[in-house]
C-alpha cells in the first residue's frame, strides 16, 4: 500500500506548479519546402526553442506558431529530412525555409517512453531507425528477414528457406538459458504476437516423441510474417536496457517498435504495386557418384540390381526434390490523404510465394486503415487496424525419425538408386531411409497453416495544457492483437513410410487462439523557464498488458485412403490442450532534462512491475534506468557534431507460464483417467531474470551530415537466470525450475554512412553496420548445477543437439555461453575418447554493406553480408557422412568422415564454421519519364528488377550456414538438420503513383 | 493557475487515482494454472475422487518402462533386436558395447522413479485424508495397493541396475541431497518389505472394496486376466510378486535356500495352478489406443522396421517328437515380410519377426503384456524347489511347461543331475516360455553367472554388458561422473 501511495504521488507531480500564461506572444507564419524537388513539405513540426510553443505544418506546407517577443530560435524537423533551426529576430514575423534530405535517419525521434521521445541527436542509447522504404524495396517472406544486415547490434538469420519465414533474430547477444529469446513487438502501441506456433508436423516426422522437443523442430512461422512490410513507416530496434526498460520484464532482448504508414493532409495519394517473380534453389549439399570400383559402404552385388544398361546410373536427388522455378506475386494497393481534420492511410495487399519444393507456398492478403481526426485544437484521436489472412505450407522437412522429411531422407538414397516415378507410381526405392520416397513424399504431403489475424488500437492525445513555460499532455491508448490459427498436417496412407506403420494415415489439427491487449494512460510535463535555460520532461503513468494463448491439436493415425479429416482415421492420439495466461500491471516514471543549449541530456526513470507469471503476483519489480549525453557542436570544424553518451538500465524477462507450478500429468489406462507426477518441479518463488547493462558510444556527424558514424560499446550482465537443473533421476523428477547464475555479453556496434558523391544527377550512399560481441556464463548455482567435486560445472540445455558425437551445445560456467562440445579422439590415445570444445555460435562479427546508387533516373542498390566464424552442428553433414554419400567419400578426408561417424563416434568434422558471405539483397530500379507514367493516368512510375539472396559465398557443406533446425532460440540457434533448401529469389515490379 | 486549469487538474487526477487504486488491488493479476491439476493441490487438498485418480496414475505409470524393458534387456539378452532409429541406431549400443553408455543405457530409471514418487505422493495424501472421504480399511487397502506397486517399480530398477545397486529411500524433498545408494541385496530387501508390509494393509482391509478402479489387466476382465479387484484378490497378486522377488534374490544376491523356502510360501499364496491351460493367466499391463492412453508399440506389423526377433531364438530351439521346433518359437516368431538390412550389422539381417503381441494373426495395439503370470510362477516354483530338495516336483513343473508350452518331449534330467544341467534346462524354458516379455534370458545369465550363455556373435566386434548403467543425471547429480557406480566411487 505504501509503495502504490509513493507511485501514484509521483504520477501527479506533473499536474501540479502549472503556472500562469506567459504575457507577450506573437505569431511566426511560412512555408516549408523540400530542397531537391522545391515540393511543399507536410507534416513538418515547428518549435521554438526554448518554450514549449509548437505546430505542425499543412498540406500546403504552410504554419503558424506562437512565439515570445524578442530574438527566438525556430526549429523545424520531420521525418527523413534534416532539421534545420532558423533564428528569427524580434519583428520578423514569418520564416520559409528548405529542408534537406535524411539519408542517414539522424533527425528520427527516439523513443524514450510509452508516449515520450526525443530527437536523436540528444538520445543517450542507441537506437536504430530503419524506414519503410528500406524494409520494402526488395521483398522478403517476413518482416524480420528485409531487416537483416540493417540493425546493428542485431543477428537476424532465416531457419529454413521455406516460404512464409520463420526467422531467429538476436539482439545483443543470448540473454537467457531457457526463457523467452525473443524480443517484444510493438505495432503502433499494440504489443504484437510473435509467437511461432508449430503445425503439428513432429507427429508425422517423429522429430521427437517428447511433444515440446517435437513442436520446436517443426519449423514454424514467426507471427511477424502477417505484416504488410509495404504498411510499415518505420522500424526502432531499442537494443539496450536503458532503452528498452520502459517495457520492464518482456524487454530483454530487446524491443522493435514498428509504426505503420499514416496519412497527411491534402490531396488522395495512390500507390500500385505489382510484382512478379520466381524462385530456385540457393545451394544445397552435392551427392556422390558411385562406381562399381569403389562402391563402399555398398558392395558392388548391392549396386548391382539398378544399374541402367550396364553403368552405374546418377541421380540428383536434392534437384529432383527441388526442380521447379516457382512463381511469386504481390500487389499492393495504398491510398492516403485527408482533410486538415481527418487524415487516412488505406492499404491493401495480396502476395503469392512459391516454394522449390512442390505444393509448398505462402500467401497473405493484408488490409489496412489508419484513422487521425483532430477533435478539437486539444484533443486528437488516432486509430489503426489492420486484418490479414495468411496461409502457408511448407511441406515435410527438418528432423525426421520416421521417413517423412524429405531433406532429410535424401541423405539416405544413394544416387544410384531412382526416386523417379514410372508409370505414376512413386518405387519403393529398396535403399531409402524407413522405406520412405521422398519425391512420393514430397508430391503427397500437406502442411498447412492459415492465420487470420486482427490489430487494433486507439490513441487519445489530450492537450491539457499549453503555454510558453508549460505544456501538459494526456495521452490515452489502448489496443488489441488477435489471430486464430489453424494447422493441418496430412501425410496420406499411400505413403511408403506410412505402410510400414500400424495405421498407416497420419492427419494433425492443431488450433490457436492468441489474444493480447494492452493498455496505457500517460500524463507528460514538459517544463521550460522563462530564462529557456533547461527544458524539463516529466512523464509517468500505467500500464496495464494481459495476454492469452491458446493451443489445441488432435492426431488421427490410420486414415481411409483419401481422407484426412480427424474422423477418418482409426486411432486418435497425442490430444492436446494448453492455455497460457499472463496478465502485467506497471507503473513508470521518467524525468528527462535537456539543457546547455540543448547540449545536455540527462535522464532517469524507472518501471515498476507485477506480473501473474512471477512466483509472488502482487510483488513489483523495480527496472530504473538513467542515462546522460552532450553534443559537441562544430567540434571537428564546421559543419561536424560529436556527442558522447552512456546509460545504465535495467531490464527482464519474465518466467514463462507455468514455471512456478508443478503440475500433474493426466494419463489413461482401461479407460479410467489418472494423475501422475509431471516431471518437471516448479518453482513457487519464481521471480523475471534481471538484465543490467552499462552502454556508452559516440556519435559524430560529418561533412555537413554527408557522413556519420555511431559507435556503441556495451557490457550486460543477466542475474537471476530462470534455469532448469535436472536433478538425480531417482527423485522422480526430470528437471527443477529455479533462479541462478549470471550470463555475461559484452559488444561493439557500429553503425556508419558516407554519401560520397551527392550531385543533381548522380548520388552514391554507402552504409555499413557492425556487430561483434563476446560472452561468458559467468556463475552457474551451486550445488544445483555447480556440483561439489565435479570438473565440469555446467549443464545440458533443452534442444542441445544430438549427442556429443554429433556435437551439442553446453552451458559450462566460465565458457562461451553458445559453445558446442563433443567427443572427439585423444591424439595418440590409440582410439581412446574425450569431450572437448568445438566452436561456439556466436560468430565473430557480422558486417554488412549497402550501397545505393543513382544516376537520373536509374537505381541501384546492393546489400552484402559479411559473417566471420560461428559455429554450426551441421547434422545434414553427419547424414551425408554417416551414410557414405558425401561426393567426397571415397577420398581419405572423407573416408574419415564416415569412419568419424560410424567407427569411432566423435563430432569434430560436424561442427563447421558458419563464415559466410551474402548477397542478401539487390536491385535496379529506373523511374520511368512522367510523360510514360502519365500514359496511364500516373504521377510517376517506376520498374525494377530486385533479388533477396542471390548469393551465398562459404565453405559451409549443405545449405545456408544460418538454417537452424529448432526454431528461435537463446542458445542453441545452429543446428542443421535437413532442413528447407535456401532459395534465391527474383521479382520484376512495376509501382504507380496517383 | 487558472481555475480552469486547476479544474481540469483535479478532475484528471481524480480519475488517474480512481482508476488506479481499482487495479492494483484487484485479484486480475493472479492467474491459476488452469491446464493441468497442481500437486499442491492433491496434497494439501485430497479428496476421494482426486485419490482415486492419483490410484489410476499408479497403475498407468506403473507399466511406463515396460515396452522398454521388454526391447532394451531383450536385446541385451539377444531375444530381439531393435534395428530403427538412424544415425545412433538402438542396436548399437546393446550390440557393441561392452559397457553401455546414458544414450541407450540411461533408460528404465527415471521412469520406474517417477512411478515410485507417485506412489509416495499417493500414500502422503491418503495419510492426509479425511476418514468421512476415505474410511480406514479403504485406507488399508490403498496403502496395500500402492506399496505393491511401488515394490514392482524396484523390482524392475534392481533387475535392469543389479549390482550397482540404487537408492530407496526416496521420498524426500527434490532440494534435499539424494538418497544414498544400497547394494542390490538390500534393494531387493526394501522391496520385499513393501510386499509384506502390503500384504498385511490388504488384509486388514477386510471386506472394504479398493476406492478406485483397477484397470482390465488386473481386474480379470481384460485378455488372460486373473481378478484381483479386491483388496482379498489382490494379496495373490502381491504374493506373485513376493515370490519372484525372493527366487531373484536367492541367486542374484546369494541369499540361497532361506529365499527359495519363503519364495515356496508365497506361491501357495499366490495365483498358481497346475493347470496349463491358465499358463497365461496373470497380471497384465493394459494398453489401447484411446485418448490419452498408450498403445502396445511392441505390436509392429510384419513389414514394421523397428523389431525383430534374434536368429539364435529359432537356432537354439528344441525340436518336437515331431520335427518341429518348440511350439513356442513356433507360436511367437514368424517371418517378416520385408528383410530388413543396415549396413552396419549384415549378420543381423532382420527376417523374423515377433508376433507375440499379435491377435488373430494382426498387429494388435491393446494388446496386454504381461507383468507375471501362471506359467512364470511354476518355473518359479520349479527352481526354488530343486534349490530346497524337493528336485522331483522340480522336474514335474519343468515337465508342465516343456510338454505343454513347448509340445516337448519330458526332460531327461533326474534328481540325480548336477545342478548345472538343471540350470540349463531351466533357463531354456524361461528362455522360450518368458519370450520378448521382460528380458528373462538375460536377467538370468546374469544371476546364474552364465553371461558367456549369451552370443556376442554375431555381429563381429559383439559385446554384451553385465549390467544397465546409472544414467547420467543420477551420477552427475551426486557430483560423479558418467557411469558413475556410486555404491564404490
Amino acid at each position: 500500500m505504501v509503495k502504490r501511495t509513493s507511485l501514484l504521488a509521483l504520477l501527479l507531480v506533473p499536474l501540479v506548479g502549472v503556472a500562469t500564461l506567459a504575457a507577450q506572444q506573437r505569431q511566426i507564419t511560412g512555408r516549408v519546402t523540400a530542397a531537391q524537388t522545391s515540393e511543399l513539405v507536410a507534416g513538418v513540426t515547428v518549435t521554438v526553442t526554448g518554450t514549449a510553443f509548437a505546430a505542425v505544418t499543412n498540406a500546403d506546407g504552410r504554419y503558424a506558431v506562437s512565439a515570445p517577443e524578442g530574438q527566438v530560435t525556430v526549429v523545424f524537423r520531420r521525418i527523413g529530412y534534416k532539421r534545420r533551426e532558423v533564428s528569427a529576430p524580434a519583428g520578423q514575423n514569418t520564416a520559409d525555409v528548405t529542408l534537406e534530405q535524411d539519408v542517414f535517419n539522424l533527425e528520427a525521434v527516439v523513443v524514450t517512453g510509452q508516449a515520450t521521445g526525443i530527437e536523436r541527436r540528444n538520445a543517450a542509447m542507441a537506437t536504430t531507425s530503419v524506414s519503410g522504404a528500406e524494409v520494402a524495396r526488395v521483398p522478403s517472406p517476413a518482416l524480420d528477414r528485409a531487416l537483416a544486415g540493417k540493425v546493428p547490434g542485431a543477428i537476424i538469420s532465416q531457419n529454413s528457406g521455406a516460404p512464409g519465414g520463420g526467422t531467429q533474430i538476436q539482439i545483443r547477444g543470448s540473454n537467457t538459458v531457457i526463457g523467452s529469446p525473443d524480443p517484444l513487438f510493438v505495432v503502433d502501441g499494440v504489443l504484437y504476437s510473435n509467437a511461432a506456433l508449430p503445425t503439428g508436423l513432429f507427429a508425422v516426422t517423429v522429430s521427437s516423441r517428447n511433444q515440446g522437443l517435437g513442436e520446436q523442430q517443426d519449423d514454424p512461422v514467426n507471427r511477424l510474417a502477417d505484416l504488410n512490410p509495404s504498411d510499415v513507416e518505420s522500424i526502432e530496434v531499442l537494443r539496450g536496457a536503458a532503452a528498452s526498460s520502459i517495457y520492464g520484464a518482456k524487454a530483454a532482448n530487446g524491443v522493435i517498435i514498428i509504426k505503420t504508414n499514416r496519412g497527411r493532409a491534402g490531396k488522395p495519394h495512390a500507390n500500385i504495386t505489382q510484382r512478379l517473380g520466381f524462385s530456385e534453389l540457393l545451394r544445397g549439399p552435392a551427392t556422390r557418384a558411385f562406381t562399381l570400383a569403389d562402391p563402399f559402404p555398398y558392395t558392388a552385388a548391392r549396386i548391382q540390381p539398378y544399374l541402367v544398361n550396364g553403368q552405374v546410373p546418377f541421380y540428383d536427388h536434392l534437384k529432383e526434390l527441388t526442380d521447379t522455378k516457382p512463381f511469386a506475386y504481390e500487389t499492393n494497393l495504398d491510398v492516403s490523404g485527408g482533410s486538415e481534420n481527418t487524415r487516412y492511410f488505406v492499404g491493401g495487399s495480396s502476395k503469392r510465394d512459391g516454394g522449390i519444393i512442390g505444393n509448398t507456398f505462402d500467401e497473405r492478403q493484408n488490409l489496412r486503415m489508419n484513422l487521425d481526426q483532430t477533435l478539437s485544437d486539444r484533443l486528437n484521436l488516432s486509430v489503426s487496424t489492420a486484418f490479414n489472412r495468411t496461409a502457408t505450407d511448407k511441406g515435410f522437412t527438418n528432423n525426421d525419425n520416421n521417413g517423412a522429411s524429405v531433406t532429410y531422407a535424401i541423405a539416405y538414397v544413394p544416387s544410384f538408386v531412382s526416386l523417379l516415378p514410372q508409370s505414376g507410381l512413386y518405387p519403393q526405392p529398396g535403399i531409402s531411409y524407413l522405406g520412405s520416397n521422398p519425391l512420393q513424399t514430397a508430391a503427397l504431403a500437406k502442411n498447412t497453416e492459415t492465420v487470420y489475424r486482427f490489430t487494433g488500437g486507439a490513441t487519445l492525445n489530450w492537450q491539457a495544457v499549453q503555454t510558453a513555460r508549460h505544456n501538459l499532455r494526456l495521452v490515452g491508448a489502448a489496443g488489441a492483437d488477435l489471430f486464430q490459427q489453424k494447422a493441418v498436417v496430412i501425410s496420406s496412407p499411400e505413403l511408403l513410410f506410412e505402410q510400414t506403420l500400424t495405421n498407416p494415415g497420419t492427419s494433425a489439427r492443431s488450433n490457436a487462439d492468441s489474444r493480447q491487449w494492452n493498455w496505457n494512460l500517460n500524463t507528460i510535463h514538459t517544463y521550460t523557464p522563462a530564462t529557456g535555460t533547461f527544458k524539463a520532461t516529466t512523464s509517468a503513468g500505467v500500464q496495464v498488458e494481459d495476454r492469452e494463448l491458446g493451443r489445441a491439436r488432435v492426431v488421427a493415425h490410420g486414415l481411409l485412403p483419401g481422407q484426412s479429416n480427424i474422423d477418418q482415421g482409426s486411432v486418435l492420439q497425442q490430444q492436446f490442450e494448453l492455455n497460457l495466461k499472463e496478465r502485467t500491471l506497471a507503473f513508470y516514471g521518467q524525468e528527462e532534462f535537456l539543457t546547455l543549449a540543448e547540449r545536455l541530456m540527462l535522464s532517469v526513470g524507472f518501471r515498476a512491475e507485477r506480473s501473474s507469471a512471477n512466483g509472488d503476483p502482487n510483488k513489483y519489480y523495480l527496472f530504473p534506468k538513467a542515462g546522460a549525453s552532450y553534443r559537441f557542436p562544430g567540434l571537428l570544424g564546421e559543419g561536424t557534431e560529436l556527442k558522447i553518451r552512456g546509460a545504465y538500465g535495467e531490464t527482464g524477462n519474465q518466467p514463462i507460464f507455468g514455471q512456478k507450478f508443478t503440475t500433474l500429468a493426466s494419463t489413461v489406462i482401461g479407460g479410467s483417467v489418472g494423475t501422475v507426477i509431471g516431471g518437471v518441479a516448479g518453482a513457487p518463488d519464481i521471480k523475471p531474470e534481471r538484465l543490467k547493462e552499462v552502454e556508452a558510444g559516440v556519435d559524430a556527424q560529418l561533412w555537413h551530415g554527408r557522413a556519420t558514424v555511431e559507435v556503441t560499446g556495451y557490457s550486460r550482465h543477466t542475474y537471476d537466470l530462470l534455469l532448469q537443473a535436472t536433478p538425480v533421476t531417482s527423485s522422480g523428477f526430470g528437471t527443477r525450475i529455479f533462479n541462478g547464475g549470471v550470463l555475461w555479453n559484452e559488444g561493439i556496434e557500429i553503425a556508419g554512412g558516407v554519401t560520397p558523391v551527392q550531385t543533381k544527377s548522380l548520388s552514391w550512399v554507402f552504409r555499413t553496420t557492425f556487430t561483434s560481441l563476446k560472452n561468458r556464463v559467468q556463475e552457474l548455482p551451486s550445488p544445483d548445477i555447480c556440483k561439489p567435486g565435479a570438473t565440469v560445472c555446467g549443464f545440458r540445455p533443452p534442444v542441445a543437439g544430438f549427442g556429443l558425437p554429433y556435437g551439442e551445445f553446453f552451458i559450462q560456467q566460465g565458457r562461451p555461453i553458445t559453445q558446442i562440445i563433443g567427443t572427439d579422439t585423444v591424439p595418440g590415445g590409440g582410439g581412446a575418447l574425450l569431450t572437448r570444445y568445438l566452436g561456439q555460435a556466436n560468430p565473430r562479427f557480422r558486417w554488412s554493406f549497402l550501397n545505393d546508387v543513382s544516376y537520373r533516373r536509374l537505381a541501384f542498390s546492393m546489400l552484402w553480408d559479411w559473417q566471420l566464424g560461428g559455429a554450426e552442428q551441421n547434422q545434414t553433414l553427419s547424414l551425408y557422412d554417416c551414410n557414405g554419400l558425401a561426393p567426397d567419400q571415397v577420398t581419405v578426408a572423407g573416408r574419415a568422415r564416415y569412419d568419424a561417424c560410424n567407427v569411432w563416434g566423435i563430432a569434430p568434422p560436424f561442427v563447421q564454421s558458419t563464415t559466410f558471405l551474402k548477397l542478401r539483397e539487390a536491385s535496379i530500379a529506373l523511374d520511368l519519364p512522367e510523360r510514360w507514367a502519365g500514359w496511364f493516368g500516373a504521377r510517376n512510375a517506376r520498374v525494377s528488377v530486385t533479388g533477396r539472396n542471390l548469393v551465398l559465398i562459404t565453405d559451409y557443406f549443405g545449405y545456408d550456414p544460418e538454417e537452424s533446425n529448432f526454431g528461435q532460440q537463446a542458445i542453441s540457434r545452429n543446428i542443421d538438420l535437413g532442413p528447407y533448401p535456401p532459395m534465391r529469389s527474383f521479382y520484376f515490379s512495376i509501382t504507380a503513383g496517383f | 493557475m487558472t481555475n480552469r486549469l486547476r479544474t481540469r487538474t483535479v478532475l484528471a487526477a481524480a480519475a488517474v487515482a480512481a482508476l488506479l487504486g481499482g487495479i492494483a488491488c484487484s485479484d486480475f493479476f493472479n492467474v491459476p494454472n488452469t491446464n493441468q491439476p497442481n500437486l499442491e493441490d492433491l496434497i494439501t487438498n485430497p479428496t476421494r475422487a482426486k485419490l482415486s485418480a492419483a490410484a489410476t496414475g499408479i497403475f498407468a505409470s506403473a507399466r511406463g518402462d515396460i515396452q522398454g524393458i521388454v526391447w532394451r534387456l531383450g536385446s541385451l539378452g539377444r531375444e530381439g533386436i531393435n534395428l530403427s532409429g538412424n544415425n545412433q541406431p538402438d542396436y548399437q549400443e546393446p550390440y557393441f558395447l561392452a559397457a553401455l553408455t546414458g544414450n541407450f543405457g540411461g533408460a528404465l530409471w527415471g521412469g520406474r522413479y517417477g512411478a515410485i514418487r507417485n506412489a509416495n505422493i499417493y500414500l502422503t495424501a491418503l495419510g492426509r485424508v479425511s476418514t468421512a472421504e476415505v474410511s480406514d480399511p479403504e485406507k488399508a487397502a490403498s496403502r496395500g495397493m500402492a506399496n505393491t506397486m511401488k515394490a514392482l517399480a524396484f523390482l524392475y530398477v534392481v533387475e535392469a541396475r543389479d549390482s550397482l545397486g540404487a537408492p530407496v529411500d526416496v521420498d524426500i524433498s527434490i532440494t534435499a541431497p539424494p538418497a544414498p545408494f544400497v547394494a542390490k541385496d538390500s534393494v531387493y530387501g526394501y522391496a520385499i518389505g513393501l510386499l509384506d508390509s502390503a500384504r498385511a494393509d490388504l488384509a486388514r482391509a477386510g471386506t472394504a472394496a479398493f476406492p478406485f478402479s483397477v484397470p482390465p489387466g488386473l481386474n480379470g476382465t481384460g485378455l488372460n486376466a486373473a481378478d484381483f479387484s479386491s483388496p482379498a484378490l489382490f494379496i495373490p497378486f502381491n504374493r506373485a510378486l513376493a515370490a519372484k522377488a525372493r527366487v531373484l534374490r536367492a541367486t542374484a544376491a546369494n541369499c540361497g535356500a532361506p529365499c527359495y523356502t519363503a519364495a515356496l510360501a508365497d506361491l501357495t499364496a499366490s495365483f498358481i495352478t497346475n493347470n496349463a491351460a491358465d499358463f497365461k493367466t496373470g497380471a497384465y499391463f493394459d494398453f489401447s489406443n484411446a485418448a490419452n492412453d498408450v498403445p502396445n508399440g511392441l505390436s509392429e506389423p510384419l513389414n514394421g522396421v523397428t523389431f525383430y526377433a534374434h536368429p539364435s531364438d529359432s537356432v537354439d530351439a528344441q525340436l518336437q517328437p515331431g520335427g518341429q521346433p518348440d511350439q513356442r518359437v513356433i507360436d511367437k516368431i514368424v517371418a517378416a515380410k520385408d528383410t530388413q538390412v543396415l549396413g552396419g550389422i549384415s549378420e543381423i539381417p532382420g527376417e523374423q519377426k515377433f508376433t507375440i503381441y499379435f491377435t488373430g494373426g494382426s498387429p494388435d495395439p491393446t494388446r496386454p503384456i504381461p507383468i507375471i503370470r501362471d506359467e512364470e510362477l511354476v518355473l518359479l516354483r520349479a527352481e526354488a524347489e530343486w534349490f530346497t530338495g524337493a528336485k522331483l516336483q522340480a522336474l514335474v513343473d519343468i515337465n508342465l511347461v516343456r510338454q505343454n508350452a513347448g509340445k516337448l518331449a519330458a526332460t531327461t534330467l533326474t534328481i540325480a543331475s548336477p545342478d548345472a544341467a538343471f540350470v540349463a534346462e531351466l533357463l531354456y524354458n524361461r528362455r522360450y516360455s518368458l519370450l520378448w516379455e521382460q528380458g528373462t534370458r538375460w536377467i538370468d545369465a546374469r544371476r546364474f553367472n552364465r553371461m558367456a550363455d549369451i552370443p556376442k556373435q554375431p555381429p563381429t566386434g559383439g559385446n554384451v554388458a553385465k549390467v544397465m548403467p546409472i544414467p547420467d543425471p543420477e551420477c552427475n547429480g551426486r557430483g560423479l561422473t558418467n557411469g558413475c557406480t556410486p555404491l564404490t566411487p
